[in-house]
């Protein structure tokens, strides 16, 4: 961090908040605020003189709340820049100044109580997010006794007290009678995993870090008995089985079984766990000094707000989604964002290292490279046929479509390097103003006829999107999973490219079932396209029983790209229910949607002939 | 704010009640066969 902040080509804002992004892939807009410190961070010597006279005694965060610090401080000893700040939040002194103790100690005359927050604008080519992650708080979890028995704490409280720059000053004391705890045990997967409290998925991290701190402890005090409780122990990386051997073979002891039950010894305020040990099958009762609950990693609280500002998704987790698992991993789906650590998924220094080095490469090409190559799928915006309504640019999950103004007589337009292709504005423009090019309406109302131009009856019509659903069928296939062959697949990129009248299309063209496939709604590729196909699929639905046509006809279905096995039996159900469509019902839906054509010309013609007639009065 | 509606599965015809919030756009599985083709429908006067 230090070689950041004296490096003379990277500009380290501390204690700044993004508050605006805008623009596209190489000209990104972002206004930042950078908050008052109150201390000139470049005059502050961080001599601490201020701090002996602040009267305001507060928690200490850094220390997990182990300590105090004052209204005036130092988040930690290596912060960057080196430099005071005053927690406002606390500070007696300002407006009026009731208290200034600390200006009256400064010598150098560093602090100003009227300093105020300053907006800085960007102009940055891409944009790297590293935010970060929280971790999980364990007081719900009333079956271990965190926040009733002093001495159970979390791994990052443990992490404090064993650290010579903690609050113990590195003196690794219980936190009851601040004497050395010697039987210890560690309880695994606290908060992770779990279907009905904390989180379903691994953390990731937590198993290593407990391997880690048992071998810390038998370092520094050989004479402490290590317990671990876990459900399995995940040491995949390298060098890690290794560290577990290690582990073991210094004595720690592993018992499999999560405890159920945590009492606390009233006197000696030693903590009592029940365990039963899965591998004996026992119950058993371990009586130990200090309890440390190892805490998984949990989304920041603010990640939707991120979200926002950036035009990001998330997975179901509630971790940013990547544009692609395998082949983009460390790239958003909005181009010129990336990703580096735990924003993306829990993980290591090691792994986070690699992706924030693989994310500053990323980022690196397109700068240096000073230019973009734009992708050949992209919206167009024909204006001849526009009528300004906007709608385009509301349903773009990318504001990729500037503002259309009918009074200045300003038409929308399609920023070409922001547009991802998912053709959602396509679908939803009320005059087929817009042209997704290599899935433009021509091609796929082409594909839709050349399914059902022989053999209607016999034909399923599924819209499939690339990503899932497409790739679902594709996964079903290579696992040589049988499904019905009547299944028509069209592909589109995104499902929200399906237009109402694609549908429409299929039925008059004798389809006896329409099948809108597409992500799940975590897993969208456009952000939040997916949420437009499900609209548009529900405003279908309503259309087709206002018109006497079986909404069942129209199926939605969510298939991600490992359900191979849901894709297959999602295409037998269809086939069952194609067998009972009858040929009189199709005909009859023919019948209902040539007489809706031929009204909806009609009434295009009389709109015609008034607006000539007005013409020729004029 | 979220309501109470009526669903039906457009494929096994299940009808349940559920939470939804009007204009917002959700995930939905019915609780019977797992099918995505579920339709909110308006309760019948
Ligand atoms: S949706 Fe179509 S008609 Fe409406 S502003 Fe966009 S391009 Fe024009
Ligand atoms: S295709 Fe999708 S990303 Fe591109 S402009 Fe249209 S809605 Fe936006
Ligand atoms: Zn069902």
């Amino acid at each position: 961090m230090m070689d950041v902040g004296r490096h003379p080509r990277i500009k380290l804002l501390a204690y700044s908040e993004i508050e605006h992004v805008s623009g596209f892939i190489g000209n990104f807009n972002v206004k930042v605020r950078k908050k008052a410190r109150y201390v000139d961070e470049n005059d502050c010597t961080a001599c601490g003189d201020c701090v002996v006279d602040c009267p305001v005694i507060v928690p200490d965060e850094y220390q997990q709340g182990l300590s105090s610090r004052k209204a005036i401080y130092i988040q930690l000893p290596q912060a960057v820049p080196s430099a005071y700040l005053i927690d406002m939040d606390h500070c007696l002194g300002n407006n009026p100044i009731a208290c200034g103790k600390c200006q009256e100690a400064c010598e150098k005359k560093c602090i100003n109580f009227d300093m105020e927050d300053e907006i800085l604008e960007l102009e940055v080519g891409t944009i790297i997010v590293a935010t970060g992650n929280e971790v999980y708080d364990p007081t719900e979890l009333d079956e271990f006794g965190y926040r009733s028995f002093e001495n159970v704490i979390t791994s990052m409280e443990f992490e404090r007290l064993i650290c010579a720059g903690g609050p113990t000053e590195g003196h690794f004391v219980r936190p009851t009678d601040h004497q050395r705890p010697i039987r210890i045990g560690f309880i695994q997967c606290v908060g992770s995993r779990s279907d009905n409290r904390g989180n379903p998925y691994c953390s990731n991290i937590c198993c290593m870090n407990t391997i880690k701190d048992t071998l810390l402890l038998n370092d520094h005090y050989p004479d402490t008995e290590s317990k671990v409780f876990y459900i399995d122990i995940r040491a995949f990386g390298k060098g890690f089985e290794d560290m577990f051997k290690r582990s073991k073979e210094a004595g720690v002891k592993y018992i499999r079984g999560i405890p159920g039950d945590v009492w606390e010894d009233p006197v000696t305020k030693n903590i009592f766990l029940a365990v039963e040990d899965t591998t004996s099958g026992k119950v058993e009762v371990h009586e130990l000094d200090l309890v440390v609950l190892s805490v998984g990693l949990e989304p920041r609280k603010d990640m939707k707000h991120l979200q926002q500002l950036l035009t990001l998704s998330s997975t179901a987790d509630g971790f940013l989604l990547e544009s692609h698992p395998k082949l983009k991993p460390v790239d958003a789906p909005t181009r010129g964002i990336f990703y580096a650590g735990c924003v993306e998924a829990p993980k290591d220094v090691k792994e986070s290292v690699t992706q924030a080095s693989a994310a500053a490469a990323r980022a690196s090409i397109i700068l240096n490279a000073g230019k973009v190559q734009i992708e050949a799928i992209t919206a167009q915006i024909n204006t001849d046929e526009c009528n300004y309504c906007g709608l385009c640019a509301k349903v773009c999950p990318y504001h990729a479509i500037t503002a259309a103004d009918r009074k200045l007589g300003i038409y929308p337009e399609v920023i070409q390097a922001a547009c991802a292709g998912c053709g959602t504005c396509g679908a939803e423009c009320p005059t087929d103003a817009i042209t997704m090019r290599h899935f433009t309406d021509f091609q796929i109302m082409a594909q839709v006829d050349s399914i059902l131009d022989k053999d209607n009856m016999d034909k399923v019509v599924a819209f499939a999107c690339n990503w899932c659903s497409y790739a679902g069928g594709d996964l079903c296939g290579t696992s040589r999973l049988q499904y019905p062959t009547n299944v028509r697949l069209i592909r589109t990129m995104c499902s929200g490219r399906v237009d109402e009248k694609f549908v429409i299309h299929a039925f008059k063209k004798g389809a006896p079932l329409v099948l809108v496939s597409g992500c799940h709604f975590a897993d969208c590729h456009y952000i939040n396209a997916v949420t437009w196909t499900q609209k548009r699929v529900e405003k279908l639905w309503n259309k087709l029983e206002r018109l006497g046509i079986r909404p069942e006809r129209l199926q939605l279905e969510w298939i991600s790209a490992a359900e191979g096995q849901k894709f297959a039996r999602v295409m037998r159900e269809l086939e069952e229910m194609r067998k009972k469509v009858t040929p009189e019902e199709v005909a009859e839906t023919i019948k209902i949607l040539e007489r809706e054509e031929a009204k909806a010309l009609e009434k295009k013609a009389g709109k015609a002939k008034k607006a000539e007639e007005a013409l020729q009065t004029a | 704010m979220a309501e109470r509606g009526k669903f039906k599965c457009l494929r096994c015809g299940h009808e349940y009640e559920d939470k939804y919030t009007p204009g917002v756009p959700q995930e939905r599985a019915c609780p019977k066969c797992g099918s995505n083709s579920v339709r909110r429908i308006e309760e019948k006067k």
